[in-house]
């Protein structure tokens, strides 16, 4: 039971995280791969904000989701806007965020350095209790409550509000889609800061499940959202949630009956089979070529 | 002077490994395998390469380079067996996975040392590592201009295209995917040798990255790219501790800022601005140089026979029980209004879809579920398509050169070693692919890029790509589409010219003058089913074709309208009867 819970816990970070990638696919059917580094941004400013200023938790997250929105826009703006109508968008839209992922990260190195940090050991209540046997704690509960609210709140609103609509007329076809009125810049914009700022509060959130932060820590997770939204279906949120729940079940149990050493082989083992199964994963659907 | 030769030796290091991406990105496809077949391969070899000369005279690195490869070439072989059939970003993704699990499986064993690594004994320096370079960019050099370079242009284009030129490309990705694997393998011995250790960390995902970051700076269009990006990501860094820039961020700041603004702003690449002559871009005119072509069958001969052909997509029935007949040098025209099925019919025709009931035979092969697509553009069938399907980055004459896929034969081992013949055969091509833009009347744009032609001149160059394929069997879908009078009529000229010589032509048209003009027998297909079928004259008196045309209404309520439409028709008909020479008559 107690795995159980703590494989959900795990997962609905991983689905945090995710959600910013599939949604960016979706729209625009490309990766960007800078969102790792809005994922490290997101803790380390978390971490700044609440040390230095005092701030609560509860005013930190917002805060941090404003900056992870501003560097959604910068992304966007620098790393895929500029790449709109060459042949080689899909390549180089990976490569262009990578580059702006390394600026990202070297700049953070500038302001907090290469070393360990930690949110204050009194920023959140330690409150846990006893749940079907198992012991969850407060911030575990919360992030799932997060995760979950994210990805209703997010569905419903590609699925029934105007911006929605957008994002998915510029999915089905961008040309089309400003023939008929849709702002698609501001759109794709939108979608980006949408994108980093549940990045950069998956970040904090995970910080404080961890109770550790360096740059790399996007990084680790970055894999780990590539399997999420592979498992989960490309392009589809309740996907993305499922897909961190699975992968997260799967490596806790893969810890517990083969060893922490063979952890990471799970999440890589299951992605690849989902890749030679079922290409468009558990939610996904499966585009047709015409001729 | 220790630290250059490192440095030097690393440049071709870092260049090898983006040969092993730019192998896969040639062919449009992105594998981020290369690094777990590197380390495979690496790991791999130190279990066989032994201390002293093999046999007394092979030297233990040579023993480590050619097991290494064929590691990484049968690795790659069986990864790509299931991940053939990816795409895009799945096939990286899932190459990455596979990457990953080597890692991990790796560092678990106990022959590996885990992730405390594996010592090697120096054997590679400069030296060698250069002379293997040279030997991996002398092989892209040579692959660039033969037949199986174009074939790999080809499928990155476009790959139904490919396809229907002849070219296999499930074959060729594989290919592609294997050559990948043996310079992935050639780099991870090279590396092991080179550091004198290896450990299964160091083949990461973040090694994976920097390797294809590499090709791509370097560029994907140029075989000189892997080796301009290696330089560049390589001396980098160096430079910057050379010019005193010491603050641990700022460096990988600058190489962040100057990555960007290399793939923002340098499309093909560092390779890219490099000036270069375009290799295909002059015609041969000269008719001695043309191939010897083998003859098309005799006049009449079956070519395409369907039997009660029929397609149903779900509930949806495209095509009805449709009999269809077609002998060399006919020109058969189908007719239809939009729906009617006719693209449907005419990809079964050409093996690209599968009929749901009814028989066929195209040339001689059945259509079955197994048929393949290039299997029967191999046997003689030529397309173009409704959609556009040109490679819209190579010139003109590329485009044609790769037509004639299916009559050429293999040039690159001939190329490698330079034989005259190789030469020769490649002249042959481009003779051919010049006299069919000729035919065309494209001659003088051969060395435009397909994308930048006009809308009527990118459907004349699908047609002259069909014909330098030497086609016995020739399908157009909607030559003419786009083309003002005077063009369709070079076009309907063009086409009895091709019945003439004996070609089997299924054409699909919308403008029915002309193809009244120009047909030997057309078939009227309506909501999928043959409503008409016979010779131009009396498809245009047909009541039953002129109520698809016209609608059943147009009889009832406007008469006058319809007579006119009616007289349009028989008249055309008429001068089709009296103007045009039958080709029976003419033999």
């Amino acid at each position: 039971m107690q795995q159980l819970m703590d494989g959900i816990f795990l997962g609905s970070i991983y689905a945090l995280f995710a959600v910013g990638y599939t949604l960016v696919f979706g729209v625009l059917d490309r990766l960007n791969l800078a969102h790792a580094a809005v994922f490290s941004a997101g803790a380390l400013v978390g971490i700044e904000v609440v040390t230095r200023s005092g701030l609560s938790i509860w005013l930190a997250v917002p805060i941090v989701m404003v900056v992870g929105a501003l560097l959604g826009l910068i992304i966007e703006r620098v790393a895929f806007r500029p790449l709109n109508g060459r042949h080689d968008a899909h390549f180089a839209g990976l490569i262009s965020s990578i580059a702006l992922g390394a600026i990202i990260i070297a700049l953070l190195q500038a302001r907090y350095g290469p070393d360990t940090t930690r949110f204050p050991p009194e920023v959140f209540p330690k409150k846990r209790f006893e749940f079907l046997g198992a012991t969850v704690s407060l911030l575990q509960v919360l992030i799932l409550i997060i995760s979950v609210g994210l990805v209703v709140l997010l569905t419903w609103l590609v699925a029934k509000s105007k911006l929605g609509r957008g994002m998915r007329t510029i999915a089905e076809n961008p040309h089309a889609a400003s023939v008929l009125g849709i702002n698609v810049n501001r759109v794709t914009s939108v979608t980006f800061a949408i994108s980093s700022a549940l990045g950069a509060a998956a970040g904090v959130l995970f910080t404080l499940n961890v109770n550790t932060a360096q740059l790399g820590i996007g990084h680790a997770v970055e894999l780990k959202g590539l399997a999420v939204i592979i498992v989960g279906g490309l392009g589809s949120l309740p996907g993305a949630l499922v897909g961190g729940v699975v992968l997260g079940l799967a490596e806790v149990y893969a810890v517990n009956y083969v060893g922490s050493s063979w952890r990471d082989m799970v999440a890589f083992g299951l992605l690849f089979l989902i890749l030679v199964v079922r290409p468009q994963g558990l939610f996904g659907a499966r585009k047709k070529r015409e001729v | 002077m220790f630290e250059y030769t490192s440095l030097i030796t690393l440049i071709a290091l870092a260049a090898i490994l983006a040969y092993s991406f730019y192998a896969v990105l040639l062919a449009g496809q992105l594998s981020l395998a290369q690094l777990g077949l590197a380390s495979l391969a690496v790991f791999t070899s130190s279990l066989v390469v032994p201390d002293d000369p093999l046999f007394g005279f092979i030297p233990p690195l040579v023993v480590g380079i050619v097991f290494g490869m064929l590691v990484g070439m049968i690795a790659a072989f069986i990864l790509g067996l299931p991940l053939m059939r990816l795409r895009g970003v799945f096939l990286a993704i899932a190459t990455l996975a596979f990457a990953e699990m080597v890692r991990i499986f790796l560092i678990n064993q106990s022959w590996t040392n885990g992730a405390q690594g594996l010592s090697y004994p120096k054997l590679v320096g400069p030296g060698i590592a250069w002379s293997a370079l040279v030997i991996v960019a002398f092989g892209f050099w040579r692959l660039s201009g033969s037949r199986l370079g174009r074939a790999f242009d080809a499928i990155r284009e476009d790959e139904l295209a490919a396809t229907s030129m002849g070219i296999n490309v499930a074959r060729h990705r594989m290919l592609s995917f294997v050559i990948a694997g043996a310079i992935s393998g050639l780099y991870g011995v090279l590396l092991g040798y080179f550091t004198r250790f290896a450990d299964p960390n160091e083949f990461s995902f973040t090694a994976a990255v920097d390797g294809l970051v590499t090709a791509v700076v370097g560029g994907v269009v140029f075989f000189i790219g892997p080796v301009l990006g290696g330089l560049f990501l390589t001396v980098l860094p160096e430079l910057q501790r050379t010019f005193g820039v010491e603050a641990s961020w700022i460096r990988p700041l600058i190489s962040g800022v100057l990555l960007l603004v290399v793939i923002l702003f340098i499309p093909g690449g560092l390779a890219g601005l490099i000036p270069r002559r375009k290799s295909a871009s002059k015609l041969i005119t000269d008719p001695t140089l043309m191939p010897s072509l083998p003859g098309l069958p005799k006049r009449g001969t079956p070519l395409v026979s369907l039997r009660g052909l029929s397609k149903s997509y779900g509930g949806v029935t495209a095509v009805r029980v449709v009999d269809l007949d077609l002998g060399a040098g006919e020109v058969l025209g189908l007719i239809g209004p939009n729906g009617a099925g006719k693209t449907t019919l005419v990809n079964m025709v050409t093996g690209l879809t599968f009929q749901s009931a009814g028989t066929g035979e195209v040339l001689g092969n059945a259509l079955t579920g197994r048929t393949k697509a290039h299997a029967l553009a191999q046997a003689g069938v030529a397309r173009t398509f409704q959609q556009i399907k040109l490679f819209g980055r190579l010139s003109a004459l590329e485009n044609v050169l790769v037509g004639s896929y299916r009559i050429s034969r293999g040039t690159l081992l001939r190329r490698l070693i330079f034989l005259p013949s190789a030469r020769r055969d490649e002249r042959q091509t481009v003779a051919m692919a010049s006299a069919q833009l000729a035919r065309v009347g494209l001659a003088d744009k051969a060395a435009t890029p397909a994308g930048d032609l006009s809308y009527g001149d990118q459907r004349r160059l699908e047609i002259a790509r069909a014909l330098a394929a030497h086609p016995t069997l020739l399908v157009l879908d909607e030559p003419a589409a786009g083309m003002n009078r005077v063009e369709a009529g070079r076009l309907a000229a063009l086409i009895r010219s091709l019945g003439t010589d004996g070609i089997g032509i299924l054409v699909i048209e919308h403008n029915v003058r002309m193809m009244l003009e120009t047909c030997d027998r057309i078939i009227v297909l309506n909501f999928g089913e043959v409503i008409a079928s016979g010779a131009p004259a009396d498809i245009a008196r047909d009541p039953a074709v002129l109520e698809a045309y016209l609608g059943s209404d147009a009889t009832a309520s406007d008469e006058a309208v319809t007579r006119l439409a009616v007289q349009d028709l028989t008249a055309t008909a008429r001068l089709a009867e009296t103007s045009r020479p039958r080709p029976e008559e003419k033999q």
